[in-house]
């Protein structure tokens, strides 16, 4: 379990990133953090792993103080596959990427190559074991970075904006490995700006804007609210404002608002 | 790292020292380093750094500019320590770390208040190629970009279970590899989308492009010029004819 209990955080500048955060969430739970450039997402995810610690306020990620335990030990629980790929890959080869972490956490030498086989074939990236990870497409270097943090199976797994660069099937595929991951009891968080790639996972869903939690709750729930999504410079998903609009008028026929093909057909009949 | 970075790169504030002309800001750190050069005793020497750090206050800079003295203390210590290992004279020592902070924080008085438009016409000021100052000024420009990409490169990799702090000198020199080749493919990729971007908005299509801002002075810009200029060759003479010859 990962507990924000009232937390602020002002970076150096004196700018104030975070403003009394108050949030629970629990082990096995689907959560995305949405909002604004600037809304305070990143930096929030950056306390969990302890690469930022809380001005005032404690994070217990645990039970575990994140400003008594250093990032390398929370990091063994918490994966956090960064925005941008080309901020981590350095290595010679795929395989040597991935086995990075399980050799810096102390993995054995049969466990890291046993880990590293899985990586590469839950990832489809066994045809460029031996390649250089600098070669890799945008979208096979965003894959790796996956893998490397899901080798050695943490219990947390943090997305920052994982559709960056990424074409519609390979953000199919993404929404499939997180919903696997959800069904194998991970917890899942996800920051993104993608509202329509969100929407099918069905997460809870956290608003954030200018530092604060402005609305937790069910996706169902939260992408309902057009005011509060507007407050947050959020867009509804195309399906609720399409669902909104239908209920209004008064024989409006059933749609399906968690599928896209499945109302029209409805709306075809 | 970002607070002591902070020591060196421009930060757009108002102040009477940023509104001067960048090429007479440029004369004053100018000016103010040759004087560091003249000055014959660590005495003289800390009248240049009051004067500096008065400079400083007056732009608003007395906490940035405290984060370049202290980062230029560490090699100053250094500087002191080998001269008085190989000298055996203390005052010599002392006078060129002090020395050295001086000359450092001269210059950083002047990158700290010109921004990198303001650099860019002062280099065009003496007639430099034109690629060469695009080149100095992008790097300028780059700096605090690199910094931040150091940073989040560090995040990736500590959240790979990387510790930075841990073991001997060697251990610790190792663990930086996964830190700087990202950095620098970051940096040669972003060089080449930057060239590509310059010559698809028409980079080098003129010999001579034209300007957005002409530099022209006003009367305050040329009053403070000639009083630097003024104050200087009082200092100047002072050192070399009325001031005694002493290393204290």
């Amino acid at each position: 379990m990962i507990d924000f209990r009232d937390v602020s955080f002002v970076h150096p500048t004196g700018v104030k990133a975070l403003d009394s955060v108050t949030l629970t969430i629990k082990d096995g739970e689907s959560l995305a953090i949405v909002g604004e450039n600037g809304a305070g997402k990143t930096t929030l995810v950056k306390h969990i792993t302890g690469l930022l610690k809380p001005t005032t306020g404690v994070v217990l990620v645990d039970g575990q103080d994140t400003r008594e335990t250093s990032t390398a030990l929370l990091s063994r629980k918490v994966g956090v596959a960064f925005q941008n790929p080309d901020h981590q890959l350095f290595s010679e080869s795929v395989e040597e990427e991935i086995a990075f972490g399980l050799r810096n956490f102390g993995f054995s030498q049969d466990l890291t190559a046993q880990r590293t086989d899985w990586s590469l074939k839950t990832f489809g990236l066994e045809e460029y074991r031996k390649s250089s990870p600098l070669i890799l497409s945008g979208g096979e270097k965003k894959r790796l970075t996956l893998a490397c943090i899901l080798s050695w199976d943490p219990q947390v797994v943090v997305l920052d904006e994982p559709t960056v660069g990424q074409d519609s099937i390979q953000k199919e595929k993404l929404v499939e490995t997180i919903r696997m991951l959800g069904s194998t009891g991970k917890t899942v968080i996800v920051v993104s700006h993608d509202i329509e790639f969100l929407w099918p996972i069905q997460p809870r869903v956290v608003v954030m804007a200018r530092g604060k939690v402005v609305a937790d709750g069910p996706a169902s729930r939260v992408f309902e609210d057009a005011a509060v999504l507007l407050n947050a410079r959020v867009t509804q998903p195309q399906l609720v404002a399409f669902r909104q609009l239908l209920k209004a008028k008064p024989s409006s026929p059933f749609v399906d608002y968690l599928d896209a093909r499945r109302s029209i057909a409805e709306l075809m009949k | 790292m970002m607070w002591l970075s902070g020591g060196f790169v421009f930060r757009r504030t108002d102040s009477a020292y940023h509104r001067l002309d960048p090429r007479v800001k440029l004369l004053i750190s100018l000016l103010l380093f040759t004087t560091s050069l003249l000055v014959r005793s660590v005495f003289q020497l800390a009248f240049v750094l009051v004067v500096i750090v008065s400079i400083a206050a007056v732009a608003k800079l007395l906490k940035r500019i405290s984060r370049t003295m202290l980062l230029t203390a560490t090699f100053s210590l250094f500087i002191f320590v080998i001269n008085v290992v190989f000298t055996h004279n203390i005052a010599t020592s002392a006078l060129y770390a002090t020395r050295f902070v001086a000359i450092v924080i001269s210059t950083s008085l002047f990158f700290l208040t010109a921004s990198p438009d303001e650099l860019e016409q002062v280099m065009k000021t003496f007639h430099l190629p034109r690629d060469v100052v695009f080149a100095f000024v992008t790097a300028v420009r780059f700096i605090p970009v690199m910094m931040l990409d150091t940073l989040q490169i560090m995040d990736a990799q500590k959240s790979r279970g990387l510790e930075l702090e841990k073991g001997n000198v060697l251990k610790r020199v190792k663990n930086m590899i996964p830190i700087l080749i990202p950095l620098v493919v970051n940096s040669v990729v972003r060089s080449g989308e930057l060239a590509e971007a310059m010559e698809s908005r028409a980079y080098g299509a003129v010999p001579k492009p034209t300007s957005l801002y002409v530099y022209r002075s006003s009367i305050t810009d040329r009053v403070v010029a000639l009083a630097s200029v003024g104050l200087f060759a009082v200092a100047a003479y002072a050192i070399y004819f009325i001031l005694p010859v002493s290393f204290i």
